[in-house]
């Protein structure tokens, strides 16, 4: 069930809250579930920290004996893997969940159990890859998991395995959360909260999860392609078989680019909503900063290749990507101007997440500045793979992403616990942090420069990176009793509370309009807004009048409301991927199993709240319509193809660029039958045709002949799945077996997905059809015809393009 | 057996039953069209005069396929303007990622192919 603003009228009773654990293990309540993102992200900090720590001392000095070289590699893959995957990302989607419903006026997200199932993808997930230190076999190519370091030749046993399977795992997760926030930010905002009016950490909640949703499908593809390599024995990325390592960078970095900016930009959002608090003044040039983070988005996917200079693309292409990369720099530089105007001639109270907030600025700008260094071919060549790399990075992920997110948490800490952090421990906090962190990281520049490379375990000390490498473990000492005063804060916080009020900090937005923990509906009323910072605006009114129309009505229930009801089925559908993953470790049965429960999980979370008869349905379909009109489900839908567009284009990139490249025959020339696949071809767009008139009929309130056509289609879909088994035994007793040539490799694995959609669009129309004759769908219902119809037209869509480039275009 | 249908409610903007304004006759004439640009591509394939415009010709059809589907069965001529920018925007991102791609590929002397793969 989603959540809609009809839901301003009382509709039915709140839910009993279920108690302990299980409250916890069955809430889809999107505050819980940000404190769950939360806890379990500096959790998994710690771990990652941990592993750093062990990193440093063993470089502490020359020739070191703490850790062996094995070891070391796989902390720091693991280490590197943790905090991007497990700390960093989900810390910001503890941030997304608690705040963006509360921020924009609704009562949870679009999905509330969609998003309880990626939390606990999430955790699960992170537990699968942590899971392989106690085999023994963490993984250990580095995080960016270059091929052929990957490859079965050089990886033996299930490290990688762990990490490509783990990923995979996590990416479900992230993809599923992104349509979440995308679909709950563009439909459930309040009345009046116009684009251009909505909180910045909103804006960079909804740029992120369009990136996360463009940018997972790439390395989806990658990794997928790599499980062909290691499992089945193709040649994807194996120059052996005529692939190409250079793939998997390609495709990494597709991904790994825009990733910068998932990771980056919610820190940005924390800040710009801490600035204009702790100044007293709005955002500087609110409208520019709006515009820097959609271009910064828009331009994060023409650099990929900035990292990849070393491996001789040309100097066209090296021009054109470091062009492209200092480009970048301007809406970036265009932010921090913005956020220095802000403070400047501000009232500034000087609190810790101000602290935080300033010297993510400084911090960033130092990681930027060598950023734009990287943009140059020339100097980038001299600088890949050494540690001036390092500080790099770790100047924009530490001293940028987690000093913004610390900010955010000291920020909101008295929203989410109703409790305050003790002032002097936060800015003890702060400044050993900032001084270590900078102990660490710079002089990292300077070993770069003096040629140290990353991920050596050990050097002789004639090489004279003593000292710095000194320092830095020095440095990441002191980061590591930084945290320790952090948790010693919020111990104390939570055992001794000082109660923080609903508004402690006399903030601009609205959930600071809500007490502090806000309760389970957030809002007793949903308000309507009229202006920018609409809270500030209220308590502090100027010529034009406050931000909101009744500020008290926000506060005082005036019935029931109606939420929606814990479930167990998200956290049993993650568990079943969990099984499936394994599966992949120990036993095809097991992954069959997993498949099976998995199925049968996402039946139960889309099925739970489908009612027994169609007719009584009508209230229970208004919740899915957003303040936009539009239903939430469709949108989700469209959100969703739109990444599917990302993740066919990665498999018919990979086919087109890899054809002609097989070492052997059969080429396709040979073997591809046109006419056959002509029949098949006007099989699946007839298959179209019948699932339209199926919508129509739903729609038109005509059941039976909904029901006729929906069968209609999936008999179409059946009768194109059994083409494609005969094309495929065909080809097999031709001698085109998965990994004989690229071609087939290519082929197989391309044709093969698109018949895996088709074979769930199969599974999906025959259950609507079961029912529509149950009698459990009308024609208030059709819009979930229609969402399947959506995907079955795009399954066809995308066979309209291999059908010409693959079958025609050979 | 299935159960009594209600009589059909007023469409709510931007739900299912809002794009109605395509009937089954505008269906059955795209699906028409499909079959006929089908026909086309599958005839240009074997004809040997067109060899020289195959791939241009082949694209352009199926990009009229795309498009027809796309338009009408996926009711993006009809419905909200957003759908259109959900699923539009990847596409054109999509596209230009492959093109960049294969462009980075093809066009220069290093792929990481091994020699006399083509690369």
């Amino acid at each position: 069930m989603a959540i809609g603003h009809a839901a301003a009228a009382p509709a039915a009773a709140v839910h009993a809250e279920a108690r302990g654990l299980v409250a916890w293990l069955t809430t889809v309540d999107h505050k819980r579930i940000g404190i769950l993102y939360g806890v379990s992200a500096l959790v998994f900090f710690l771990v990652g920290g941990l592993e750093a720590l062990l990193i440093r001392l063993q470089l502490a000095a020359p020739d070191g004996r703490v850790i062996g070289a094995e070891t070391f590699n796989q902390l720091f893959t693991m280490h590197g893997t943790t905090m991007v995957f497990l700390a960093l990302m989900p810390l910001s989607a503890a941030f997304f969940n608690y705040l963006v419903p509360l921020m924009i006026g609704a009562r949870d997200v679009a999905f509330p159990r969609l998003n309880a199932f990626s939390f606990w993808a999430f955790f699960f997930g992170g537990l699968f890859i942590n899971s392989s230190f106690l085999v023994g076999a963490a993984p250990n190519a580095g995080w960016f998991g270059y091929a052929t370091l990957t490859e079965k030749p050089f990886s033996i046993g299930p490290h990688t395995d762990f990490w490509l399977l783990g990923l995979l795992f996590l990416g479900v997760s992230s993809v599923v959360s992104a349509l979440n926030f995308l679909t709950t930010i563009l439909n459930l905002r309040a009345p009046g909260l116009t684009f251009l009016r909505m909180p910045l950490f909103v804006w960079t909640t909804l740029v992120t999860a369009v990136l996360m949703l463009l940018a997972f499908p790439p390395i989806t593809v990658a990794l997928i392609l790599l499980g062909f390599d290691r499992f089945f024995g193709t040649a994807f990325y194996l120059p052996g078989g005529g692939g190409s390592p250079l793939l998997w960078q390609h495709l990494f970095w597709i991904f790994g680019h825009p990733e910068v900016y998932i990771l980056i930009l919610p820190a940005m959002g924390v800040v710009s909503e801490v600035l204009p608090t702790f100044a007293r003044k709005p955002l500087f040039g609110y409208v520019s900063v709006v515009y820097a983070t959609a271009l910064i988005a828009f331009f994060g996917f023409g650099v990929w290749a900035h990292h990849m200079f070393a491996v001789g693309m040309g100097p066209i292409a090296d021009a054109a990507f470091g062009l492209s990369t200092m480009i970048i720099a301007v809406p970036t530089g265009i932010k921090i101007f913005n956020w220095l105007a802000t403070v400047w001639g501000g009232s500034l109270r000087f609190r810790t997440p101000l602290y935080f907030a300033l010297g993510f600025i400084a911090m960033f700008t130092i990681g930027g500045l060598s950023g734009v260094m990287h943009a140059s071919p020339p100097i980038d060549l001299q600088q890949t793979d050494s540690y001036f790399v390092v500080a790099h990075l770790h100047y924009v992920l530490f001293g940028g992403t987690l000093l913004g997110l610390f900010a955010g948490i000291y920020y909101w800490w008295p929203k989410m616990t109703g409790c305050r952090l003790d002032e002097r421990l936060g800015r003890l906090h702060f400044w050993l942090m900032l001084v270590g962190m900078n102990l660490t990281f710079f002089p990292m520049h300077f070993l770069g420069l003096m040629g140290m490379p990353r991920r050596i375990y050990t050097y002789a000390p004639e090489f004279g990176w003593g000292f710095w490498n000194l320092v830095a473990t020095v440095g990441a000492l002191g980061i590591g009793v930084s945290t320790l005063v952090f948790l010693w804060n919020a111990w104390v916080s939570l055992r001794r509370p000082e109660p923080a009020g609903a508004d402690p900090w006399d903030g601009r937005t609205l959930e600071w309009a809500v007490p502090s923990p806000p309760p389970p509906y957030n809002f007793a009323t949903v308000p309507t807004v009229r202006r920018r910072d609409a809270l500030w605006l209220t308590k502090h009114p100027d010529a034009r009048g406050p931000g909101l129309d009744d500020l008290a009505a926000l506060v005082t229930p005036r019935g029931p409301i109606h939420m929606p009801a814990p479930s167990a089925w998200p956290i049993l559908a993650a568990l079943a991927l969990l099984v499936l993953s394994a599966g992949a470790l120990l036993h095809p049965a097991v992954v069959v199993l997993g498949g099976l429960l998995t199925v049968l999980g996402v039946f139960a979370i889309a099925l739970e709240h489908v009612p027994a008869h169609a007719p009584r349905a009508a209230e229970h379909e208004e919740v899915n319509i957003g303040t936009t009109g539009l239903d939430h489900r469709k949108m989700g839908t469209w959100a969703f193809l739109g990444s599917e567009c990302l993740f066919f284009g990665t498999l018919i990139s990979t086919y087109l660029l890899y054809r002609g490249r097989s070492l052997s025959g059969p080429m396709p020339g040979d073997i591809l039958n046109i006419p056959l696949t002509s029949v098949s071809t006007f099989d699946l767009l007839m298959s179209s045709f019948t699932m339209v008139l199926g919508v129509a009929a739903i729609q038109r309130g005509d059941a039976r002949g909904a029901a006729r056509w929906l069968l209609c289609t999936v008999i179409g879909g059946l009768v194109f799945l059994g083409f494609q088994v005969y094309e495929f035994t065909t080809f097999v007793h031709e001698g085109l077996g998965l990994t004989t040539n690229l071609f087939a490799n290519t082929f197989y694995v391309m044709v093969g997905f698109h018949g895996a959609h088709v074979s769930v669009g199969v599974l999906w129309l025959a259950s609507l059809w079961v029912l529509i004759r149950q009698g459990r769908l009308g024609p208030r219902q059709a819009v979930l015809v229609d969402i399947a119809g959506l995907y079955w037209h795009f399954v066809d869509v995308v066979w309209i393009a291999i059908f010409t480039l693959v079958y025609l275009i050979q | 057996m299935s159960a009594p249908t209600p009589a059909p409610p007023a469409p709510t903007p931007g739900t299912a039953a809002a794009h109605s304004a395509a009937g089954v006759g505008t269906y059955a004439v795209i699906a028409a069209f499909l079959v006929l640009l089908t026909v086309m591509e599958v005839a240009v394939f074997y004809i040997p005069a067109l060899r020289g415009v195959l791939i241009p010709v082949l694209l352009v059809l199926a990009a009229a396929k795309f498009a027809l589907v796309a338009m009408f069965y996926m009711h993006l001529r009809f419905d909200h303007a957003w759908f259109s920018y959900l699923f539009i925007a990847p596409l054109i991102i999509a596209t230009g990622l492959a093109v960049a791609l294969l462009w980075v590929f093809h066009v220069f002397g290093t792929t990481g192919l091994p020699p006399g793969a083509g690369g």
